[in-house]
């Protein structure tokens, strides 16, 4: 049912884009009057024509193959919806979500402690002690890996944050220095 | 100067001791750059450049020669072991690869990958050297109808990408050409598809999406899964990778695959901008197609790693044939290696291989040493990564998203690629839940803008007549090659209805 659910949105979203986004802003008149101009609207349209076409089969696939299972209904789809919610799965979309959100206000120290903290325990790991300690350890190592030794410019964060990321990157600058 | 003398130049300088050392490095650095995901060979070679701003501009170049070549076969490495790709040119290694790492032989699948690297490298290299000038001139005849005629051969993979579904594969194909339509348009500027949104004003970024869609989904995947450590069914036990190479007998079988991909990646090396993917993805279509087992591709078979590993270090030396001769580069790579000449005051162009041919000889030396070395430096490496394999999942799982989130995030610095990386991620779970293909997606969406822009041009320059474009009189490349596409396209298709008109009758 998910499966139908998806191909019948994908169908009304191309359409509904096909008429109102395709082109979002006017052609250059030089352009829209070159009748040998390949117009812009042309390329994305015939890509949603063929989308459409293939998704309809696709659906009509979809409904030929699970007619009469009994999985395949609206309602049975919607008793499995909680579950979704409840999964670790959805868990760990939260706190990637959540992560990319907070970057850049608390630097990537911060935000790579809390990501390896929270999905090494949603993956079950059961010393928390231990995985706070590596946590830390493991978003210094790659702070100091990416940022101060491969120039990676990666987030510092904002306040005390920013200035202990500098610290960190002056130390790794100053150690760069002594082996030239 | 004679071909003895350029060679002995050549070599002279990178076995120069400190050079030979840099090498090396380049070459470890390279394989473990590549090995990471989110670090394409392109930001490879970026990161590379740091070495080289104190190197004379012939050093540079042979440094970052090494990483690229190197990087792209160090992709091959997380490919097989964690189906993550390093590159996305070894998107199609992951086919064939992983499947053989279940199995437990993960040592046989690297050696092939490694040697078919090697020899593809190779192959690449000697053809940059002693075709360097007419590959040029003949690559310089195509217009835009073969450009296009040309990238479409790549999205013809899209048919035999999953045999079992092929309308969803298709149908994920497309969505990746959407995708690559949405910003403004390559041709005109005109605003498609970013409802309203000013970070889709530039477009999809390509390497969030291929992070998310290939990383980020799979550990949301193992997320759910009871079992905690990524060892590929327990086939590499305990993170141990036997080195064990493909017996003789082996390598024999698939040496045609070898030697043909190793010709198609560097021919498709040296196009501007068809570089190392297509070249992987159009080489492992080609074979499969051939192939006389075509059912067991993507199972897990040695000829499907080599048809890739082959195509797409092929592809590196073939993208150097149009920087070092007409200072074009082939592709992101080489773009980064000509601004890092440039920097450096080189005058790049025709005049350049004329004036100075120390850049021809040390880059063909550079490529021959780093392909010889790496499949050493690469083992290696592989049995390192290969422990990874044996920290539990609840280390590894975090530690794989955080360098997504740093691959995304170090591409232009920008917070909205690492939400289109989660967003890929979620995507990635949708797409398998749907049947659709997460490969054709990204296949779509790296062709896409190029498919696009070239058909533009060749629809303006034949004053609008598609017949005039792809006649085999004006363009026979263009006529052929799409001939060959639609057999390629069309013959999945039609294949199994006759098959069932035949069964029926």
């Amino acid at each position: 049912m998910f499966e139908l659910i998806i191909n019948i949105l994908l169908v009304v979203f191309l359409g509904v884009s096909y008429f109102t986004n395709v082109l979002e802003a006017p052609v250059p008149a030089k352009v829209a009057k070159n009748p040998y101009a390949f117009q812009p609207d042309v390329w994305p349209k015939v890509i949603i024509i063929l989308l459409e076409i293939c998704l309809i089969i696709n659906i009509i696939q979809i409904i030929k193959k699970n007619k009469g299972k009994e999985s395949f209904t609206l309602k049975a789809f919607v008793a499995t919806i909680p579950d979704f919610f409840k999964s670790k799965m959805f868990l760990g979309i939260v706190i990637l979500t959540a992560a990319s959100f907070v970057l850049e206000t608390l630097g990537f120290i911060v935000t790579a402690i809390l990501v390896l903290f929270f999905y090494g325990w949603l993956l079950g790991a059961k010393n928390l002690p231990t995985l706070a300690i590596a946590s830390v350890l493991i978003a210094l190592v790659l702070y100091i890996i990416f940022s101060g030794m491969l120039s990676v410019n990666l987030p510092r964060g904002v306040g005390f944050l920013r200035d202990f990321a500098l610290l960190l990157e002056s130390g790794v600058a100053a150690v760069k220095g002594i082996f030239g | 100067m004679g071909t003895f003398e350029l060679l002995q130049m050549g070599f002279g300088y990178v076995f120069e001791p400190s050079m030979f050392i840099m090498v090396v490095i380049a070459i470890v650095l390279g394989t473990v750059f590549g090995a990471l995901p989110g670090v394409s060979a392109t930001m490879a070679v970026a990161l590379g450049l740091t070495f080289t701003y104190t190197m004379e501009p012939v050093p540079a170049i042979v440094f970052l020669t090494a990483i690229y070549c190197s990087s792209i076969t160090g992709g091959s490495i997380t490919a097989i072991l964690f189906k993550i790709p390093g590159v996305p040119s070894s998107a199609p290694t992951t086919f064939d690869g992983y499947p053989m790492a279940q199995r437990g032989e993960a040592g046989k699948a690297l050696g092939v990958a490694l040697l078919a690297s090697a020899i593809g490298g190779l192959v690449s290299a000697l053809a940059m050297f002693l075709l360097s000038g007419p590959l040029t001139a003949a690559a310089l005849q195509f217009g835009p109808a073969d450009l296009f005629a040309i990238t479409f051969m790549g999205l013809s993979i899209l048919t035999c990408l999953d045999g079992d579904h092929i309308l969803t594969t298709i149908i994920s194909g497309l969505i990746g050409l959407l995708l690559a339509c949405v910003g403004q348009d390559k041709m005109y500027a005109v605003q498609r598809l970013t409802y309203g949104s000013q970070q889709l004003l530039a477009g999809i970024e390509m390497i969030p999406v291929l992070i998310g869609l290939f990383a980020v989904t799979e550990v949301f995947k193992q997320t759910n899964s009871k079992k905690k450590r990524m060892t590929a069914e327990d086939g590499i036990t305990g993170g141990k990778v036997d080195t064990k190479m493909p017996s003789l007998k082996e390598l024999w079988q698939i040496k045609w695959t070898m030697v043909r991909c190793s010709v198609i990646g560097t021919l498709v090396g040296i196009l501007p901008g068809a570089g190392a993917t297509i070249a992987s993805f159009l080489c492992y279509t080609m074979e499969n197609k051939i192939s006389k087992y075509p059912e067991k591709w993507g199972t897990g078979i040695i000829d499907g790693i080599a048809a890739s590993e082959a195509s797409n270090n092929a592809a590196t030396g073939g993208a150097m044939v149009p920087l070092l001769a007409l200072g074009i580069p082939g592709g992101n790579a080489a773009a980064v290696m000509m601004s890092a000449l440039t920097l450096k005051g080189v005058q790049m162009g025709p005049l350049l291989l004329t004036n100075q041919p120390e850049y021809l000889s040390a880059t063909f030396a550079s490529m021959i040493v780093t392909n010889i070395l790496m499949v050493i430096v690469a083992i290696g490496i592989a049995k390192v990564f290969a422990q990874i394999l044996a920290i539990p999942y609840y280390y590894l799982g975090p530690i794989i998203v955080m360098l997504a989130l740093i691959g995304s995030y170090a591409n232009q610095m920008s917070i909205a690629d690492v939400q289109i990386m989660v967003l890929a991620g979620v995507l990635g779970i949708v797409v398998k839940a749907c049947h659709f293909n997460s490969a054709a997606i990204v296949l779509g969406l790296v062709l896409g803008s190029m498919c696009e822009s070239n058909f533009s041009r060749a629809y303006l320059m034949s004053r609008a007549n598609i017949g005039q474009m792809f006649s085999p009189v004006v363009n026979p490349i263009a006529f052929v090659v799409i001939i060959f596409c639609i057999i390629m396209l069309v013959t999945p298709i039609v294949m199994p209805l006759i098959k069932k008109a035949k069964k029926a009758k």
